[in-house]
């Protein structure tokens, strides 16, 4: 298996190759890069259509602008930027953003710093479910989109990607610590919501329609 | 970090992603296990957290659109009238 290392190595020489106005090394780059850019993407539109366009534009934008890319840089994390900014842009042709306060889900503890016992159920016997794990990962995805977009890079390429932290910090230029303080703060507020949606049970829907 | 310095607060809010990405120090990883092994509701935590982690892991995108490369190169093509 390549190693980060390797990975670069083989793309400047492809982007050296496309910056002489070598054609058959940009079919190349697209062959490699499409399905990564494209799941990237996806991440913030959740929409395929959407996230194949946004991936054309990505790769436009390479074509038009590689002469611009550092080679002293690592490759990926220019172009991870160069996919963000396409697919943000198409968010925002869409529809307009919604704020939320991930402080609203942040775990509550006693002032002795302890957590009361009843507040931390889990939804682990549904996510071990494959059927219903499928719809939690759903209602995750909806979830997410929710974020801010810092919060939201942060957690889709980590934990849906499984980029490393470092490779993730790098690309959206931020430290590594940053980084882990967004992907907790991320992880905290998916957690939370993921746990309202599985513990409500339908029984316990119908008594409370029927309650005073 | 102590042991008797713990609380589930700071466990919950600044220790998870350091235990859970392997790279919190021996000593601090002794004691945060010490407390999960005295702590139910950490422990019930931990596992909503890791069982959002594989959540997660099942959203990357299964399928690719079938000729996405080619569509690809085509609209370049186009916009930068390049040759076949």
């Amino acid at each position: 298996m390549a190693t980060n290392e390797d990975q670069n190595a083989s793309d400047l020489d492809l982007v050296q190759r496309i910056k002489r106005g070598d054609d058959p090394a940009f079919k190349e780059m697209v062959d490699r890069y499409n399905a990564r850019i494209y799941s990237l993407s996806y991440g913030v539109l959740r929409n395929s259509e959407d996230a194949e366009e946004a991936t054309q534009d990505a790769f436009l934008t390479l074509y038009r602008k590689i002469g611009t890319f550092d080679e002293s840089k690592k490759f990926f994390s220019w172009f991870y930027r160069v996919a963000l900014n396409a697919a943000y842009s198409r968010a925002r042709r869409r529809k307009p953003g919604v704020t939320i306060s991930l402080d609203d889900y942040v775990p509550r503890f006693r002032d002795d710093g302890h957590a009361a016992s009843p507040e931390f159920a889990a939804f682990v016997d549904g996510a071990e479910d494959e059927a219903i794990a499928r719809d939690l990962a759903e209602r995750a995805a909806g979830f997410i989109a929710e974020l801010p977009d810092a919060y939201r890079d942060a957690i889709w390429m980590v934990d849906v990607e499984e980029m490393k932290p470092a490779d993730v910090a790098e690309t959206l230029d931020i430290s590594i610590a940053a980084l882990k303080s967004r992907l907790h703060r991320a992880r905290l507020f998916v957690r939370q919501r993921l746990l309202e949606v599985a513990t409500v049970p339908q029984s316990g829907a119908a008594e409370r329609r029927v309650a005073p | 970090m102590k042991h008797d310095e713990i609380t589930c607060k700071r466990l919950i809010l600044e220790s998870l992603v350091e235990y859970e990405d392997g790279s919190m120090p021996e000593p601090d990883r002794q004691a945060l296990e010490q407390h999960l092994s005295h702590c139910p509701p950490c422990i019930v935590f931990l596992k909503g957290y890791r069982a959002t982690g594989r959540t997660l892991k099942m959203l990357k995108p299964r399928e690719i659109p079938k000729n996405l490369a080619e569509a690809v190169m085509r609209f370049v093509r186009e916009r930068c009238n390049k040759k076949e």
